[in-house]
């Protein structure tokens, strides 16, 4: 069948106006609960500290015409001596960046925290669709599409002459 | 550092409130902004707001910003019972607060009880050891007392950790200066000029303590920086037109009996010696008489 279904108004009401509702409602819960769940962290000396060597060694760089030629190249040393200079990073410690937020037991509760603020009402959400509005055809898409998309966007509806363009409250 | 138009501004607004126009609270707040120190007119007009409970209430929550501006404005006016009754509201509604802790050091500091505003400083670096503003607390008072060497410390120890703070370098630059340390006050300036190459001020700080310092060097380099003070003001700048006229006179001394080849080209110096007249005939020209004969006396000028 080709021809064009004509959907229910019902359908629109009751079905595509409150679940993006819930949608919008649920994406400012997420905001909230990632707001009270996040923990306030103190400044750490030393990423302070390193912040404020790279301003000032960027400052360094960018005035390096308006200062005498020897105090430039005096704090240059102070920068970038093999010993003790402070932007320079011996091999060895070069650490990656990757390996070092997960190392950072802090960093990794953060990490851990967000992923499961985002895990959790996604599944629920999903499975509250799921139970209520599984079955039916919710709205026609304006695009045509492929036959591959059926079976991510009909996925309670049995028939298999719809054609794809009408999508299920599911994929919604 | 306040901009010039800035200023202009904070001087329009004052006016208006001074004059009974209303506008008190962006007076207030631009005061706040710019943190230029105007502690009677604040004290004034932030104590008007406050007494007056409808204007109180209608700033809802800024009214705890304006109760710390008000006490810190007290305390520099010598009020030290409107800055105490500030104060205790405050503390009643953010009990345990470092920002009303401080306020409190400041509040026995303005008292002269200088032991107990300094353990109550320490005790809130011990609770939040990277805290900027009580560790420059600190350093004041240790100025205020009289403790240059002790400041220089604190100074330089915050600087270790916040290097990138311009107005700590300044006020380092300037201790140095109080206490001749001149090569270390170069340090420091040279430091200010690398953040904001374009502040002339800062040039011609640099410029006066390397003057100072004298050696033939040093004054070449500091006729190099009074000449870009004065590329920076467009010739607007006396001081750093003396300055050039007296470091030209000095290298001049220094290199008497040297090779001609080595001289600079005196054009800048007479230069700048005509500017200085020009200058003191449009402003002053009282002095003039005074300034030619001086600049004809360092053969500047026919």
């Amino acid at each position: 069948m080709a021809e064009d279904l004509v959907l229910d108004t019902a359908i629109r009401d009751w079905v595509l106006i409150p679940l993006s509702v819930v949608m919008v409602l649920i994406g400012v819960l997420r905001y909230f609960v990632s707001k009270l769940m996040r923990s306030s962290q103190l400044p750490d000396a030393k990423a302070l500290k390193e912040g404020q060597v790279i301003i000032r060694a960027r400052n360094l760089k960018s005035g390096a015409n308006f200062i005498p030629s020897k105090s430039f190249r005096a704090r240059r040393v102070y920068f970038t001596n093999e010993e003790n200079g402070l932007l320079h990073v011996p091999k060895e410690q070069a650490q990656n960046a990757q390996a070092q937020m997960f190392s950072d037991p802090n960093m990794a509760m953060d990490m851990m925290k967000k992923n499961l603020s985002m895990l959790i009402p996604q599944s629920l959400t999903f499975a509250w669709v799921n139970f209520f509005f599984s079955g039916f055809v919710a709205a026609k898409i304006p695009f045509p599409l492929t036959q591959r998309f059926r079976a991510m966007l009909q996925n309670g509806i049995d028939l298999s002459s719809v054609d794809v363009s009408y999508v299920s409250s599911r994929s919604w | 550092m306040v901009g010039a138009a800035e200023e202009a501004q904070l001087n329009r607004l004052e006016n208006q409130v001074d004059n009974g126009g209303g506008g008190a609270w962006e007076y207030l707040c631009l005061v706040r902004k710019l943190k230029a120190r105007r502690p009677d007119k604040v004290l004034k007009h932030g104590l008007s707001i406050l007494n007056n409970p409808k204007a109180r209430s209608n700033l809802g929550t800024e009214e705890w910003t304006l109760y710390e501006q008000v006490a810190i404005a007290a305390m520099d006016c010598q009020r030290v019972d409107i800055a105490k009754d500030c104060i205790s509201v405050l503390s009643n509604k953010f009990p345990g607060s470092t920002r009303v802790g401080r306020l409190e050091g400041m509040l026995l500091e303005a008292n002269g009880a200088w032991a107990d505003a300094e353990t109550t400083y320490r005790r809130l670096l011990e609770e939040n050891p990277n805290d900027q503003v009580v560790q420059k607390r600190m350093i004041a008072m240790a100025k205020a007392l009289g403790n240059i060497s002790t400041a220089v410390e604190y100074l330089n120890k915050y600087l270790e950790i916040y290097m990138a703070d311009q107005d700590a370098w300044r006020e380092l630059a300037e201790i140095y200066v109080s206490l001749q340390m001149y090569k270390q006050a170069a340090y420091c300036y040279e430091e200010l000029i690398l953040c904001q190459p374009t502040v002339p001020l800062h040039h011609l700080a640099y410029a006066e303590v390397l003057y100072t310092m004298g050696g033939l060097e040093n004054l070449q380099m500091a006729k190099k920086y009074y000449a870009s003070a004065i590329n920076f003001t467009g010739g607007k700048n006396t001081r750093a037109l003396y300055g050039l006229c007296l470091c030209s006179v000095a290298i001049n001394q220094i290199t008497k009996g040297r090779n001609k080849e080595d001289k600079e080209s005196p054009e800048l110096q007479y230069l700048a010696a005509e500017a200085l007249v020009k200058d003191y005939k449009e402003k002053a020209p009282a002095k003039l008489t005074l300034v030619t004969s001086t600049l004809k006396s360092m053969k500047l000028i026919s």
